[in-house]
């Protein structure tokens, strides 16, 4: 049985990784924030996945609940941001075809 | 200890590391930063540290990348070009750098290795608490009677080290002691637009949810993960989730900074008031089980877990208000006004 829940796991973390590709590459901070909120969404799963490895899950729950609910608070400060400065990546960074409509301006 | 998981986190968190310093974007460095966070808990988590790994989900998830969007609003959001130093002044940067490294490297050497059975730690300290905890303060939790009562002295610095924290971040951004009714009122029109209703139903919703949790991991850090510190960063949250998607001035009619500003002290207050009464009384600084003469129908046992609970909810009223605090003077600019 435990091994089932390692096996499934790694898988969380292999698509973690997948995600975390955006993260850093992601060419805005959108981008950025979406694929940040997924890998807090697979925390969660994952948290309680390593509880029951353990056979402990009680103890694990508190945390996953925390995050469950502390998640969003970040993607909400951060559409605030954007709504006071629009520029979704700042001059120079990342997107070309930004950069040059800028440029045009 | 799995180690498949160890293995696949700690790439994940040295590859997030790396890049969120090498990000020059500050905005996107402080959002990848908080999916380095997300790992370090997992990792905490996967060794067993479960009580540190709720307080990195308490801070990580909800207030530090706030914090970070909040200095990255006010201040420039691209990294300042770096001025070309002297040739001199690298190699002497990187010499001290390299010879400090080296010696911390040398000095882990005379460290046991990593659940050595016959280092001292090992041999003496935790058989102690893993065998003497329940029956000296009757608390299940491990980790909170270490924290709250064998090392109460160290806890109660802590928590007085946050509250200087608070104090500075006043000192340096604040213009404290405005009240609420000196508040220019905003010009009409232009925070509403800012305003999502959508969110504000969602949020009306969820904090009496989050607070309530919140008040239960205080509680009920003596059974399970949790305390002062986790409990009072969530509760802090929830008044941050407030601000953000109302307005600061709404938060502020909940919580004024004067009152949390008191509040913070409060909290110090209750913590080393309650060890001053123990050392009125007759006992050591701290030392809970004295109480059990004041505290109906408890044994000196009880009264350890009893004062542990105190000292918790100190250490959780002065946690909240702070990071109210710093979150209300760092988001406004000090001016307290509007946040983000």
């Amino acid at each position: 049985m435990d091994t089932i829940f390692i096996a499934s796991g790694v898988a969380v973390l292999i698509l973690m990784m997948l995600t975390l590709y955006r993260a850093i590459s992601g060419p805005t901070a959108i981008d950025r924030l979406m694929a940040v909120n997924v890998i807090g969404t697979k925390t969660t799963v994952l948290l309680i996945i390593i509880g029951t490895v353990f056979h402990w899950v009680e103890m694990f729950v508190d945390i996953a609940l925390a995050y469950a609910l502390l998640n969003f608070i970040v993607t909400i400060a951060t559409s605030r941001y954007f709504q006071h400065h629009k520029n979704l990546c700042p001059v120079g960074f990342g997107l070309r075809h930004r950069k040059e409509e800028t440029k045009n301006d | 200890m799995i180690w498949q998981f160890d293995f696949l986190i700690l790439a994940l968190g040295v590859i997030c590391a790396l890049a969120s310093i090498s990000l020059k974007d500050l905005l996107s460095a402080a959002i990848v930063f908080g999916a380095y966070s997300f790992l370090m808990c997992l990792l905490w988590t996967e060794m067993g540290a479960v009580d540190v790994a709720f307080t990195e989900a308490a801070v990580g998830a909800g207030v530090s990348t706030v914090f970070f969007l909040a200095a990255v609003f006010h201040t420039s959001r691209i990294v300042q070009p770096r001025r070309r130093g002297r040739m001199l002044h690298k190699l002497v940067g990187l010499a001290a750098a390299t010879g400090i490294g080296i010696l911390l490297i040398s000095a882990t050497a005379d460290f046991p290795n990593w659940a050595n059975p016959n280092s001292p730690a090992s041999t003496h300290l935790s058989p102690f608490y893993i065998t003497e905890t329940i029956p000296l303060t009757g608390v299940p939790n491990i980790v909170t009677s270490v924290l709250a009562d064998f090392r109460g002295f160290d806890t109660m610095f802590e928590t007085a080290v946050i509250f200087v924290a608070g104090l500075a971040v006043v000192s340096i951004l604040g213009r404290y002691g405005r009240r609420l009714r000196d508040y220019e009122p905003s010009p009409v029109g232009e925070d509403v637009a800012h305003q999502s209703p959508i969110i504000q139903a969602a949020c009306r919703i969820f904090v009496p949810f989050m607070q309530l949790f919140a008040l239960y991991v205080v509680a009920h850090g003596h059974h399970s993960p949790g305390g002062g510190f986790q409990g009072g960063v969530i509760l802090g949250a929830s008044f941050i989730l407030v601000a953000i998607s109302y307005d600061l001035r709404v938060m502020q009619r909940r919580l004024q900074e004067r009152r949390a500003m008191l509040f913070s002290s409060l909290g110090v207050l209750i913590y080393s008031g309650i060890g001053a009464l123990c050392l009125l009384m007759g006992a050591n600084f701290l030392d809970y089980s004295i109480l059990h003469t004041i505290l109906p129908a408890t044994s000196p046992i009880m009264a350890r877990s009893h004062g542990m609970l105190g000292v918790e909810v100190g250490v959780a009223l002065t946690v909240m208000s702070i990071m109210v605090i710093i979150y209300v003077n760092v988001a406004s600019y000090g001016k307290s006004d509007r946040g983000l």
